[in-house]
């Protein structure tokens, strides 16, 4: 039971690190406070079980969740830059909007995907022609690991580039790299949009795992995507851009396998996620405060 | 040459915060100055650097840079032809970046960011003998994070940021204020071995009235948003401290305990 969880662990670790990896572009990166999330996440699962469904190839239909997020993202830029509304509620309208747009674009709350062909059902059955021993019960673990590192080992490189400096910057010290003669306008809506776009692909990958997309899936996916960052900060630290982008990964398949373990052992109810989330969520933001307190209580009696 | 024409600029315009800094200021700089600027708290010496930065649009007026009108131009293109250093060390460098990736930042200053590695071999030996010119041991740290230097190693830092790509314009606001003495002794021959080496059009803010007489060739004394003494050549290297701060007093027609206090 615990290998069949283990991998189940890794493979929604991997799945939803995808988002988490945007999550971590907007908040450690850009030093912005995206919620566009709950939104562009179950954009991406909509806009690819909607075309699905319509009949066309899932791989277009995945390309155009992509792209779907990206505009959800540069939209919450153009909110935040040239309307000058907080990032908090830039992301907040963005989301609200989009949770109406997913329902025009699903056209009812909830569409199943279980008899349709999926980008992993078409490569399955290619592999299975190659290889006729392919181990199929492997075959999400093996294709994530594929997909997942690659998109890390792409952040990553990007992050190394003239632009991917720019963007670091701008979060880092906005006045800074405008001194420089860096648009941080630009760079936000730059960065905004690679997020959510990552998001958007890890929504549409999802609907495909679990074969449906609905309406609701994206409520608490910003939690989420936190708590990967910030347990994988805590973990791996920040000490370069690879390692950080692993911690982030690492830390999506912790949070992954401890609601596993919650759920199993029976501690919690499927409803209680939420909450548990939540509370994952604050005692790995408090914990450094709680932990400095104790030793300013320590050297205070000394 | 830089010109400001009549500007003026009110901070808070219509609240009971209202303040108004400039009221038609005008200056020339003439290329190849160096101004050192000072002035009591609120005199508008650091918003003078910010208005020719373009930091905020200014309310009337116009500065031209070389004959062209770049009151419009948003701080970011501005930044193509200004280098700054500012009075805060962590202002003018991004902390969790490596001193590598920030010299790398201002390496391609205005110019037109793109996909391209934004480090190669090259570069970094670039860098390494940039930085071999300061006695601060940096060239062997290039891929340390700048959040772990000191203030001191920050601002030559940002020194070496802002002038790596020759600008037509360096404004210095107080740079050398929150060091000690030594450093900020360091960091001001450094300034002016750079700007003399390159021949840098400089605007120097600073508090201290010995650096004010010592560096660059012309002085300026700023009160309320106006220019209450500009002096030259052999007039501004014969003054002294005690002469400069009666000259205040007298273009002002009143006590500045305080200022004695803040200035001396």
């Amino acid at each position: 039971m615990l290998q069949t969880m283990l991998l189940k662990s890794i493979e929604q670790g991997l799945v939803f690190g995808i988002m988490a990896l945007g999550v971590y572009i907007t908040f450690k990166i850009l030093n912005f406070a995206d919620l566009s999330v709950d939104g562009s996440f179950p954009l991406g699962a909509a806009v690819a079980a909607s075309l699905i469904v319509g009949g066309h190839s899932p791989f277009t239909a995945t390309l155009a969740a992509i792209l779907a997020g990206a505009l959800a993202g540069y939209a919450t830029g153009i909110l935040n830059t040239s309307g000058k509304i907080s990032d908090l509620l830039a992301g907040i309208l963005t989301m609200t909007s989009l949770y109406s747009i997913n329902l025009r674009i699903m056209g009812r709350p909830n569409i199943p995907l279980l008899n349709q062909p999926t980008v992993f059902s078409i490569i399955q059955d290619a592999a299975k022609k190659i290889f006729p021993g392919f181990p199929v019960q492997y075959m999400y673990l093996i294709l994530f690991i594929i997909v997942v590192l690659a998109i890390k080992v792409l952040l990553d490189a990007f992050l190394k580039t003239q632009l991917g400096f720019s963007l670091r910057a701008t979060g880092d010290n906005p006045q800074m790299i405008r001194s420089q003669g860096v648009d941080t306008d630009m760079t936000k809506r730059i960065g905004l949009s690679l997020s959510n776009a990552l998001i958007s692909l890890s929504g549409a990958l999802v609907a495909q795992y679990q074969g449906f997309a609905d309406v609701g899936m994206g409520i608490g996916t910003i939690i989420a995507g936190l708590a990967s960052v910030i347990i994988g900060d805590a973990l791996l630290g920040e000490k370069s851009i690879f390692i950080a982008t692993l911690g982030v990964l690492f830390g999506s398949f912790l949070y992954r396998f401890s609601i596993s373990l919650v759920l199993s052992f029976r501690l919690a109810q499927a409803s209680d996620l939420k909450l548990f989330t939540a509370l994952v969520v604050i005692l790995a933001l408090t914990a450094p405060r709680f932990k400095k307190s104790l030793t300013t209580l320590k050297i205070s009696r000394e | 040459m830089l010109l400001l024409e009549n500007i003026s600029k009110t901070f808070n315009p219509g609240t009971p915060n209202e303040n108004q800094v400039f009221n038609g200021l005008s200056l020339k700089v003439d290329d190849g100055d160096f101004i050192t600027v000072i002035g009591s708290n609120g005199a508008g010496k650091s918003t003078l650097l910010n208005a020719i930065a373009g930091v905020f649009p200014i309310d009337g007026g116009k500065i031209y840079l070389d004959g062209s009108d770049i009151t419009g131009l948003p701080e970011y293109k501005r930044a193509a032809f200004i280098g700054r250093v500012f009075q805060d060390p962590m202002l003018g460098t991004s902390p969790s970046m490596t001193i590598e990736e920030n010299l790398s930042l201002a390496f391609s200053r205005a110019e037109n960011i793109s996909l391209r590695w934004g480090l190669n071999a090259e570069k970094r030996k670039l860098f390494s003998k940039y930085l071999s010119t300061i006695p601060l041991g940096l060239e062997n740290r290039l891929s340390t994070k700048v959040k772990l230097l000191s203030g001191g190693q920050r601002q030559a830092l940002t020194l070496i940021m802002a002038t790596m790509k020759k600008p037509r314009l360096l404004l210095l606001d107080e740079h050398t204020a929150s060091l000690d003495p030594k450093t900020a002794m360091l960091v001001n021959e450094l300034t002016e071995e750079i700007i003399e080496k390159e021949g840098i059009t400089t605007i120097m803010v600073t508090h201290n009235l010995e650096h004010a007489i010592k560096m660059g060739n012309r002085l300026i004394m700023m009160h309320k948003g106006r220019i209450v003494l500009d002096i030259r050549g052999e007039e501004k290297t014969s003054i002294t401290i005690p002469r400069l701060l009666n000259k205040f007093e007298q273009l002002q027609g009143e006590k500045f305990a305080e200022d004695r206090v803040m200035l001396a």
